[in-house]
């Protein structure tokens, strides 16, 4: 009796332990369409350094807004609730960059800038109580590799707090609510 | 022996109860999202005959894709394209009209499919098609939300098998819930 609890014990343990690894390896890359899943579990973790493109081919640094609070924002073209924050984030520049707050669009389309650029110079969004305005935020063109940087990424939007000394404050996947993360740069700056 | 049993289902236990909240991920992968599978209309075809592939795209509960007619430019819409191997030729993909919803992120209503859609393929088999077992590949592209994230696009290859006959009194109609005018 006893040696079949432990058997059922030890066959449950076995299928779990084989979900959770499965899980894990079905979240491996960006390209193969499945992002990887992202480590909570450790929100004030050191955000991690990387380097990319911005739309004018000029390499930006995230060590380099070191002193700023910073709002990373993983986005692409495609994704509408992506869409629907852009205009808080244009605010939330307007608002704060005065203070050392700056937001940093990583965008996600998988053809890069050709799709990226003529987005960001054109589409003009409508600001609570600022008529239109096109992005004023820097925006780089992201990588597989960046989003592995992050511990990857459930899917799209995905914003991530950073503080002026680096350290990642508060990680939010889908769509933002701008209060709570209007107060979350606040008691940053 | 009483405690080794309880020793060693206690740790058997722990690593159970350890692993659980990353088994059931909130947010599956996009491949997971949407699963594809082919059928055919003759089983078998025959040389000459013409026939339909239906793509079935059965979409997790809670998630939608977008429609072939997406309803702006920059969504992207759900494709399937064939790559035939010769003796076959395909017609125009016929794909389902989608339907209008809203979600949290958006108050203008979205053209998508939910739940399960079929997507259909004229296909004709050439006199001259290789009989046997044939495969024709498919590839479905789609790109996945739920009411608040959205899933990268994903290509998925699809397998159609088909089975050609010599003769066209071999031909047999199948799986007539999907192909009901055929």
């Amino acid at each position: 009796m006893k040696k079949t609890a432990l058997i059922a014990i030890a066959a449950i343990a076995v299928i779990v332990l084989a979900a959770h690894y499965a899980d894990k390896a079905t979240r491996l890359s960006v390209s193969g369409g499945s992002l990887k899943k992202s480590d909570n579990s450790d929100p004030v973790k050191p955000a991690p350094d990387f380097t990319l493109k911005d739309l004018d081919g000029k390499n930006i640094n995230l060590s380099q807004y070191r002193g700023k609070v910073v709002l990373v924002n993983f986005w692409a073209t495609w994704c509408d609730p992506c869409r629907v924050e852009i205009p808080w984030l244009i605010e939330m520049q307007q608002k704060y960059s005065a203070k050392g707050f700056t937001v940093l669009g990583v965008a996600m389309d998988e053809e890069g800038k050709s799709v990226v650029a003529p987005f960001v110079q054109k589409e003009q969004f409508e600001v609570d109580g600022g008529g239109k305005s096109l992005m004023n935020y820097p925006i780089v063109i992201g990588d597989e590799q960046v989003v592995d940087k992050f511990g990857g990424l459930f899917g799209y939007p995905t914003s991530v707090l950073i503080s002026r000394d680096g350290k990642q404050i508060k990680r939010i996947t889908g769509l933002i609510s701008y209060d709570e993360i209007a107060k979350a740069i606040e008691s940053q700056l | 022996v009483k405690l080794a049993v309880a020793i060693v289902a206690s740790i058997l236990l722990f690593i159970v109860l350890a692993a659980l909240p990353s088994a059931q991920p909130q947010i599956p992968a996009a491949r997971d999202v949407v699963s594809p599978t082919a059928y055919v209309s003759l089983e078998p075809a025959a040389r000459g005959a013409s026939f339909q592939l239906a793509v079935v795209m059965k979409i997790r509960n809670g998630f939608h894709v977008n429609a072939h007619q997406a309803s702006a430019d920059y969504l992207i819409p759900t494709t399937v394209t064939a790559e035939l191997p010769a003796g076959f030729k395909a017609g125009e993909v016929v794909y389902p009209k989608g339907e209008l919803h809203t979600f949290a992120f958006t108050k203008t209503p979205l053209n998508v499919y939910q739940d399960k859609v079929i997507l259909r393929i004229p296909i004709t088999a050439q006199p001259d098609a290789p009989t046997g077992t044939q495969h024709i590949p498919l590839k479905l592209r789609y790109q996945a939300c739920n009411n608040e994230v959205c899933l990268p696009p994903l290509k998925v290859d699809v397998d159609a098998t088909v089975t050609v006959a010599a003769n066209s009194s071999a031909a047999r109609p199948a799986h007539a819930e999907l192909f009901p005018a055929h």
